[in-house]
């Protein structure tokens, strides 16, 4: 191989490499921008503590009410 | 954390009761403290048997727009949510339609008057619906459009039991459930075994009354009724459930409903709703993932998504 042909596959490479690293941090920045899609549309189970007026939906709750015995220590009820 | 540290406050409020329990002992004072201020902020901005409210002067106002405080604000925001995300049927313009019906005035003397007297002039049709309610949120600026009378009945309380929890638990750093007539929210770390809630159809029932004891550890849990808001128009009972789609109290095959949602204010727009949605409410609640508890007027009891069943010896 010429000194010439060297430096070509050499020049050749790096173009290489630097369009791989392009192409993974376009991909990396596209995964972090699902993930940040995906935690807001996804993410509607909640508690107490969180404001609820800007949702779009009803929210969950994080488990359902477990069985217990006993007159409780509040009712709920119409008033 | 043992169950004898959890402290008790019981006060009246909004005309009902409200129970509000903290997991320390030292927490109970600035609770209350946070507690009240919320909650004359709520009453002063919504109250719609007070003239100096926001919303009196809102109704009153024949549809010119209003400048309006931050918790006015918010408070229409969250019932302009609920009547989206229910499809309408939690509607914050039923406000002709109740006082049409009698209840023009707190329900204390609505129903120490007794029979009221029918005033209304002709067929109550439709409420004006909540898109008239022009607000913009960001401006704090609201209008109202077609003759829309507010009542925020459906929405404030819940809404002021979220905020009231969650502030307690942020401020004083401690688990804390608040009860106001019933709608429950909880916040901050619970107690271990979680925090114990009796549903029934009335918040004041004894503890003997039939219902069902169950625990949660986050979010809400509210219960709408027809059968406790009640009162005679002439000659017929009447409740304070109103359907939008015909401005009178709605016909339901549901007595009673509870539900547990991620916020108070979910559990109460749902709650509402499924009593104006009837029979299709069981699986508008299983679609939604929400768990309910829904009583015929027999008795005979359904739930959704994961709410436990009745103890067989209990009736509902």
């Amino acid at each position: 191989m010429s000194e010439h042909d060297a430096r070509a596959a050499a020049w050749d490479r790096d173009a290489g490499m630097a369009k791989i690293t392009a192409i993974t941090w376009r991909v990396g920045a596209a995964g972090v921008a699902v993930a940040g899609l995906l935690t807001v549309a996804l993410g509607h189970h909640a508690d107490a503590s969180q404001a609820s007026h800007g949702r779009n939906t009803i929210v969950i709750p994080a488990q359902p009410p477990q069985p217990a015995a006993g007159p409780g220590q509040v009712t709920s009820g119409a008033s | 954390m043992t169950a004898e540290e959890i402290t008790t406050d019981t006060f009246e409020v909004f005309g009902t009761t409200a129970v509000l329990l903290v997991t320390s002992a030292d927490a109970v004072v600035p609770a209350r403290t946070i507690a009240d201020r919320l909650l004359a902020a709520v009453d002063l901005a919504c109250n719609r048997f007070r003239s100096d409210s926001e919303l009196s002067r809102l109704n009153a106002a024949d549809g010119e727009p209003l400048a309006i405080s931050p918790t006015f604000a918010d408070l229409l925001a969250t019932a302009l949510r609920a009547a989206k995300l229910t499809g309408g049927d939690v509607d914050p313009t039923c406000g002709r339609a109740l006082s049409g019906l009698g209840y023009d005035r707190d329900f204390a003397e609505v129903r120490a008057a007794g029979s009221v007297p029918p005033r209304l002039t002709g067929p109550v049709g439709p409420v004006p619906g909540w898109r008239q309610v022009r607000l913009d949120h960001g401006a704090r600026r609201v209008r109202l459009g077609g003759g829309a009378q507010l009542d925020l009945g459906a929405t404030a309380k819940a809404w002021a039991a979220d905020r009231c929890a969650d502030q307690i638990a942020k401020s004083v750093r401690c688990g804390v459930m608040i009860s106001l007539g019933g709608d429950v929210a909880v916040a901050g770390k619970p107690p271990p075994a979680g925090w114990q809630v009796r549903v029934t159809d009335d918040h004041a029932a004894p503890s003997w009354v039939a219902g069902q004891t169950v625990t949660i550890s986050g979010g809400g849990l509210a219960t709408s009724s027809t059968t406790v808001r009640t009162w005679e128009l002439g000659s017929r009972a009447v409740h304070h459930i109103i359907n939008p789609a015909t401005g009178e109290p709605a016909r339901s095959c549901w007595r009673t409903v509870s539900v547990a949602a991620g916020t108070c204010i979910d559990a109460n727009a749902a709650s509402t709703a499924a009593i104006i949605r009837s029979a299709a409410a069981l699986d508008w609640l299983h679609d939604l993932g929400l768990p309910a508890r829904l009583v015929r007027h027999d008795g005979t009891v359904e739930t959704t998504a994961g709410w436990p069943q009745d103890d067989p010896g209990e009736a509902a």
